[in-house]
């Protein structure tokens, strides 16, 4: 506490002393703090991984400072604090205030060097992206140097190593990674099209725990991908080989389980005014890679290397997201899992002005499928007293049990100047077994209408009306939202989801929240109580789970 | 705890009186070509730098929203609005089909590791940003239905 005031003082110090410091000077501030109350319908508040049912008020606050000096360089801070503990669902390893990450950069036409904590993606990301989602609780920058060197305009290459962020610690493994990006088109002097090429290695390096190891401490991952963009027309296709690593099987790594894995990934589209097609094939084998080989399959995916999103649509509405596909990357011999394969594929429409159905504004119409399923092929147990060592056999391209599709038709109407809608239709197919553990394969579908009023004077208020039906008896589910906003500054809303169905976790509980929030410029505070359901909080393809919680919350957020 | 807020208030406070430079980041466009954000912000013409996302539904309200207007913003005052994809490698895909299925003249610019948003502290969307001479003179997060006329405001005022 005391570091952090004198940190404080010194920048306003220095903020007094020059001004023209703050011309180059960025500063983000986000606090969230909970007051978690006891819940007479669903039961006292209880934070199972701290042990603790004391503490009611919960706050997580990160503050970041930029600061550009001398042209070419900036320094970078970001200081944490969880007090007394970190919001509920979040890693044990967040706690207490501290350094979350630091860094000093040097940046001119041809290098950009790090060091300290960065952030960096190669390709996709499939092979390495280390990221901050503070809802999610991911930090997984890596502490260490990162050198890019771009000798040509055509010619970008990176060289990194670090050891990565867990909570205020580092893992035990460490990182290294080359990427090179060469830009064909360029070089080619292609006129109107572009095309990119990409060769990445990444290698993570974590003492084995075995006497007798029967595999390396390094684990090699090699990816190509291949980019091209031609007038309407664009297509990417990449592919990642990992090296023989021992695979985690019942909680334990195991010495006995060696094998490697490898991804491809294929994207294709077709996009012209008022129309967009686009159409993605992925299948993963046994690419979940962590900092530290005892990480795999983690619930708050720390430590995580790659980055492996569920490639499906994500959808705005709350019953749209009861059930969200997360991307099934581990081996599990148990249900015979060893990746997955599927697709995706987005249609974007607009109907034009003054035709039949466009109507007066026109008419814009989304479409999305998502199909995805396991790998078809053999899972062989380990079975020491025949002498058979644990291993599977997986056909390339054969579907096997179904783990997730999703349907949906957006269509956004504006009728007059002052009045527009949105209509929403999903159809959902969700193996709760594989993406959560237990329970059965779920058919739902959901209707969701929204429709927004201007009413002068900057005062607007929007409705969302949802329904979601299944084939389970346990889901059916009913819910609304009624957003009223008074000006461009303040705004409340009230919303609320009811399952009549029999599901014992949530059946005959309102699950409601009732909040307003006031922004003026890039500072917004928000102000929300009502109840969570337990279930997974997904952003940007990645979940966590939730439990089920009751409160208070109140976000602050600003920039300058 | 009082004093730190005290400060923190106090800091924001003195740094509402100053407008910033823009980060020396480049970013690749919907076209592959590659774009200096300093260098673009350093125009005399008032330029909007939009942060959106694909599944960011306020963002699209707010882009659809300006998309109507726009033509006669630009006529006014040459006004140039880039919006600048924060989508990372799951949704990105999606940005192409997307601006064009919804017929956007907007330059798109793409953030996909999110160096940017986090160079200028951006932690809620949208978030936009309107630039002039290099400097940033305004900055506003969130969109309700009708607040693209305030931003057009603001653009009239700091046009000349």
């Amino acid at each position: 506490m005391k570091k952090l005031l004198i940190f404080m003082i010194s920048i306003q110090i220095g903020l007094i002393l020059n001004a023209q410091v703050l011309e180059n000077l960025t500063i983000g501030l986000e606090s969230n703090t909970v007051w978690y109350n006891d819940d007479g319908e669903t039961g006292p508040f209880f934070d199972t991984s701290n042990n603790d049912g004391d503490k009611h008020l919960r706050s997580n606050n990160y503050l970041k400072i930029d600061y550009n000096f001398l042209q070419n360089f900036t320094a970078s801070v970001q200081i944490e604090s969880y007090e007394p503990f970190a919001l509920l669902n979040y890693s044990k390893s967040y706690e207490g205030t501290n350094l979350g990450t630091y860094s000093l950069n040097y940046r001119d036409s041809k290098l950009n060097i790090t060091a300290g904590h960065f952030y960096s993606q190669f390709g996709s990301g499939l092979i390495l992206r280390n990221w901050e989602d503070r809802q999610l609780g991911i930090n997984n920058a890596l502490q260490g140097g990162k050198i890019v060197y771009e000798p040509a305009d055509f010619i970008s290459l990176t060289a990194l190593y670090g050891k990565q962020r867990v909570g205020f610690k580092t893992s035990e493994g460490e990182v290294f990674g080359f990427n090179s990006e060469l830009d064909a088109a360029a070089l080619l002097d292609f006129r109107d099209s572009s095309l990119d090429i990409g060769l990445s290695y990444v290698g993570r390096k974590e003492d084995t725990p075995f006497v007798n190891p029967t595999f390396d401490e390094l684990t090699n991952l090699f990816s190509g991908r291949v980019d091209f963009y031609q007038n309407n027309f664009y297509s990417n296709a990449e592919y990642i080989l990992k090296g023989e690593d021992a695979i985690k099987q019942g909680g334990q790594l195991s010495n006995r389980f060696i094998t490697g894995g490898n991804a491809i990934l294929f994207n294709t589209g077709y996009s012209k005014s008022g129309l967009g097609i686009d159409a993605t094939f992925r299948r993963l084998e046994n690419m979940s890679f962590f900092s530290e080989r005892n990480a795999a399959g983690n619930v708050f995916n720390e430590s995580s290397i790659n980055y492996i999103p569920g490639l499906t649509k994500q959808h705005d509405y709350l019953l749209t997201n009861i059930f969200v596909y997360q991307a099934q990357s581990i081996v599990n011999l148990d249900t015979s899992q060893s990746g997955e394969i599927g697709g995706q594929l987005d249609l974007f429409y607009k109907i034009k002005k003054e035709t039949l159905i466009g109507g007066k504004y026109g008419t814009k119409i989304a479409l999305n499928a998502s199909y995805w399923s396991g790998l078809k092929g053999d899972y062989i147990q380990d079975n020491p007293d025949a002498g058979t060592l644990p291993s599977y056999d997986v056909d390339l391209f054969a579907f096997g049990n179904k783990y997730f599709s999703d349907f949906s038709i957006e269509i956004r109407k504006k009728w007059t100047p002052n009045w527009r809608s949105i209509f929403y239709f999903v159809n959902q197919s969700y193996n709760k077994k594989i993406v959560e553990g237990s329970g059965q394969m779920i058919t739902s579908n959901i209707g969701v209408i929204e429709s927004t009023h201007k009413l002068g004077n900057r005062k607007s208020v929007r409705f969302e009306i949802q329904k979601l039906n299944s084939d389970s008896k346990k889901h059916d589910w009913t819910g609304g939202t009624i957003e009223y906003n008074l000006n461009s500054k303040f705004s409340i809303y009230v919303n609320d989801i009811y399952n009549n169905g029999s599901d014992s976790d949530t059946e005959k509980t309102h699950f409601f929240n009732i909040g307003g929030s006031y922004t003026k410029g890039a500072t917004r505070l928000g102000l929300n109580y009502g109840r969570q359901r337990a279930g997974l909080l997904c952003v940007g393809g990645v979940c966590r789970f939730v439990a089920e919680a009751t409160g208070l919350t109140a976000n602050l957020s600003m920039s300058f | 705890m009082k004093k730190i807020i005290i400060l923190i208030a106090l800091t924001f406070s003195s740094g509402l009186l100053f407008s910033q430079n823009l980060p020396n980041i480049n970013l690749k466009g919907l076209d592959g070509k590659t774009v200096n954000i300093k260098k673009i912000s350093k125009s005399k013409n008032i330029k909007i730098f939009a942060f959106w996302a694909t599944w960011c539904v306020p963002c699209i309200n707010e882009l659809d929203a300006i998309s109507e207007v726009y033509e006669d913003w630009q006529d006014e005052t040459n006004v140039e609005l880039i919006a600048i994809s924060t989508d990372d490698s799951r949704t990105k895909k999606r940005i192409r089909p997307l601006v064009n299925g919804k017929d956007w003249s907007y330059d798109i610019l793409l953030d996909d590791n999110q160096d940017l948003k986090r160079a200028l502290n951006i932690t809620v969307l949208p978030h936009l940003l309107i630039v002039k001479n290099g400097k940033i003179l305004y900055r506003k997060t969130s969109y309700i239905p009708g607040s693209e006329d305030e931003i057009y405001e603001i653009i009239q005022k700091y046009t000349n």
